[in-house]
């Protein structure tokens, strides 16, 4: 075990139906939220855009939230990463890794092609923070709405988190009502749902916490209680939009640090 | 409906139109078999993760001259053009089905899971020509040699052609040498391709082997006598003007 094992703690998941650095290019407030929660100093951050097949908008936009405030790297299956590492070199090394939105099927069905699946719940149990939105918030839980076939459908998540989750509750409306159907008809189980911009974070496999980067969104418990379904509204705590830490200059040899740490790593 | 055409498939090393800009002779080729004015040709650009740069060079290749048209499995909610509603019968009704280069393991992970794997069988045994370069090669056949993560390793393929392959023969050293082991350890015999060759295969047998480079290669791998041998194997250079591919 290294120290960098040791000083992780409890396994954590922010899941966000929305927002992120992908949705919301000029609020950093969900992204330096995901940060916060890494408690080993100099963070290692991966991403892995593959729910959109690893589109360079997407990765591009990546580096340009988290290259001033993390270690940061992302991971592709579509093209060449140029390295002989092991995925699971590159993935247990993280300390958060966070996964973007696009088709739930394809992201489930690529990372188990690749085994990725198995090495996200080891990075899990072992305290690397798991972030994301959209079909990367969705893919943790038991199951959730998605419409990578083109009309909404439920599809089964990796079961990490009890329960079932629900995005874009406010930016997609016509979602909504599905989730609730399949709730009420025993086809998801219970669980939440969130609007863009709203994260959940479950320590372990509860969930703690709600948060948000925009004022008046909330997020929704539903359960099945027979046939009828019981709604809780949660209403998230806002996230500050003060300056946070990446926005600090980085000193010199910090940043040079870093750059070594990742060409070593690139080895 | 049937298109009279016996099960084909053009497993191309490297090359075609997103490898060779200016050099059509392997994409030429395969059209040629569809025998028609203006054939159907689907591009499947999976491998890539649908990449838009892909998608446009194809259609900037084939559509003055096919009826084009593409499947995207990762924007199916986005109507930019790709096939909508159903794929099936827009798969089968194709004269040519092309698949793209990238990784065969996300190629195969998401056609598995979007029942792709049986609609392309399917379209092979009504005679659809299905063709594709690197990954698009790789994944007909039983087992294929693939080195885009890493160390060269073996995964499954569709299993259409009960071989297995390797392509880019010709780009990296150690793909020939892994191969050759490959192969000595219990993987099935097979064909290697280098960049520029392409295989063409009717039903499940080689028919021959095709180039749009003169000096491009291919090979027969297999075991003989507890060695790996690797068999040279003829190649026709579709630029040569005296070739006659009626009596290849």
């Amino acid at each position: 075990m290294t120290i960098r094992d040791r000083l992780r703690g409890d396994p954590q998941i922010l899941a966000m139906g929305g927002g992120g650095f992908t949705m919301e290019p000029d609020n950093p407030a969900l992204d330096d939220y995901v940060l916060s929660l890494v408690k080993v100093p100099e963070p290692r951050i991966l991403f892995l855009p593959t729910a959109s097949g690893d589109p360079t908008a997407q990765i591009t936009g990546f580096y340009a939230r988290f290259a001033r405030r993390a270690s940061a790297s992302h991971l592709s299956l579509f093209r060449r990463h140029g390295s002989a590492r092991s995925l699971a070199d590159i993935v247990l090394e993280q300390d958060a890794i966070y996964v973007g939105g696009g088709s739930m099927r394809n992201l489930l069905a690529i990372w188990r092609a690749h085994e990725l699946d198995a090495l996200l719940q080891e990075a899990w149990r072992r305290g690397i923070v798991l972030a994301g939105l959209s079909a990367g918030a969705m893919c943790w839980f038991a199951g959730g709405v998605t419409r990578s076939g083109g009309p909404l459908e439920t599809i089964e998540g990796l079961g990490l988190l009890p329960g079932s989750f629900s995005v874009h509750a406010d930016g997609e409306p016509e979602r909504l009502p599905v989730w609730l159907a399949a709730v009420r008809g025993g086809e998801l189980p219970g669980g939440w749902a969130a609007d863009d911009g709203v994260g959940l974070l479950f320590r372990g496999t509860r969930m703690v916490r709600v948060v948000s980067s925009r004022p008046g969104t909330a997020a929704l418990r539903v359960d099945a209680v027979g046939d009828e379904l019981v709604r809780h509204r949660i209403e998230p705590e806002l996230l500050g939009t003060a300056p946070t830490l990446g926005e600090r200059p980085v000193p010199d040899e910090i940043r040079e640090l870093r750059e070594l740490r990742q060409a070593m790593r690139r080895g | 409906m049937t298109t009279g055409r016996p099960p084909q498939i053009v497993a191309f090393g490297g090359g075609g139109f997103s490898m060779e800009a200016g050099n059509p002779l392997l994409d030429d080729y395969v059209l040629a078999l569809a025998a028609r004015e203006r054939p159907r040709v689907c591009f499947v650009p999976t491998a890539s993760g649908d990449a838009d740069h892909y998608v446009v060079r194809f259609y900037r290749t084939f559509s003055t001259r096919c009826d084009t048209s593409h499947v995207s499995l990762f924007r199916r909610d986005r109507g930019d053009g790709a096939v909508e509603g159903d794929l099936e019968a827009h798969l089968l009704a194709q004269d040519v089905i092309y698949v793209g280069g990238g990784s065969v393991v996300s190629l195969l992970g998401a056609w598995r899971a979007h029942g792709l794997d049986r609609v392309l069988r399917a379209a092979w045994r009504r005679g659809v020509i299905l063709c594709g370069l690197s990954a698009g090669s790789l994944c007909w056949f039983q087992e294929a040699v693939t080195a885009f993560h890493g160390a060269p390793t073996v995964v499954r393929g569709l299993g259409l052609l009960p071989h297995s392959n390797c392509v880019h023969y010709d780009g990296e050293p150690e793909r020939r040498e892994e191969y050759r082991r490959f192969v000595g350890d219990g993987v099935t015999p097979g064909y290697a391709a280098d960049d520029g060759a392409a295989l063409h295969f009717v039903g499940r047998e080689l028919r021959r082997v095709v180039s749009s480079r003169p000096r491009a290669r291919a090979f027969r791998v297999e075991p003989r006598d507890g060695e790996v041998v690797e068999q040279p194997l003829a190649v026709s250079y579709l630029g040569d003007p005296r070739l006659d591919l009626a009596v290849a």
